[in-house]
């Protein structure tokens, strides 16, 4: 008796590659968020930075934020986009000038970063290096009174 | 009389052998962008002129308006603590890496004593650098659609 000897295809079946492929495609396309990636970076003062110094609320511009978010320089309301205006002459007298922001406990976290913003926008724009320093309440009770 | 050859027939076939190499890059490029998000809080994030690519790896503190606070450092995804529970957190997350940046991610109209509880917590814990999440700027002031 004889035997048919069948033919084996020497080629890898591939016509699945593509389902499999978008199904994969499909599974990143649906877990896949475009979170947010960008912020304002913030270098914290450390305690062995030699630059850290005490400073006096007297000797400083302060940038007080009210509860509604409006803003008081030195006592004076004002935008936040007028802050470089008022202070611009004070650091040219004295560059090492700092600038506290101090937001009431109650004041929106955002205008905070507004705030920060502007002055760090500033900071590049001109070339500047200004002292920008955010005291926590802990560290307010703590050393200005 | 001269014999007409039958009309060739011509396939319908759309060629699809390069299908998979299209569908093998598209995967490269979703792997290679793929990041897991390690916070879902839904905040409408503040709206800034810089804004310094954060890094990847980075911890994460969440607080949305009603003050709920969620950490992550960075690996596994974010969980509720309590506020006296972020110096702890912090300083652990310190204890193992000195240089780990930290992202504070809150709602721009979060009452402000929420975050400083978290600032102050991570200047205890001796963090560097943090990063304000934030969103573009736009000219008109009014936010892009879409929060974090």
């Amino acid at each position: 008796m004889e035997f048919k000897k069948r033919s084996v295809s020497e080629e890898i079946p591939t016509s699945s590659m593509a389902d499999i492929a978008f199904l994969l495609i499909i599974y990143f396309m649906i877990t896949t968020t475009f979170a947010a990636t960008r912020g304002l970076d913030w270098a914290l003062p450390q305690e062995d930075d030699n630059q850290q110094q005490e400073i006096e609320p007297e000797e400083a511009v302060l940038v007080e934020i009210q509860p509604s978010g409006e803003l008081l320089v030195d006592q004076r309301p004002m935008e936040p986009g007028d802050i470089m205006e008022y202070l611009r002459p004070k650091l040219e007298r004295n560059p090492q000038k700092p600038v506290i922001i101090r937001p009431d406990p109650s004041a929106p976290y955002g205008r905070m970063v507004e705030v920060f913003d502007e002055l760090r926008g500033a900071e590049e724009r001109e070339n500047l290096k200004i002292n920008i320093s955010i005291p926590t309440q802990r560290e307010i009770e703590m050393f200005w009174y | 009389m001269k014999k007409l050859r039958a009309q060739e027939e011509s396939k319908a076939v759309i060629p699809t052998a390069s299908m998979a190499d299209i569908a093998f890059l598209l995967i490269i490029f979703f792997m290679l962008t793929f990041t897991i998000e390690v916070d879902r809080t839904q905040v409408t994030l503040p709206q800034t002129m810089i804004r310094n690519e954060v890094p990847k790896k980075a911890a994460m503190i969440s607080v949305d308006t009603e003050g709920n606070i969620r950490v992550s450092d960075g690996e596994q995804m974010s969980s509720l603590v309590q506020p006296e529970d972020v110096l702890s957190f912090a300083a652990e997350v310190v204890a193992t890496d000195p240089s780990k940046e930290f992202i504070i991610k809150a709602d721009t109209d979060t009452p402000y004593r929420i975050v400083d509880g978290v600032i102050d917590a991570l200047k205890q814990a001796k963090a560097q650098i943090i990063y304000l999440l934030s969103q573009q700027e736009t000219t008109d002031g009014a936010a892009p659609a879409g929060g974090a």
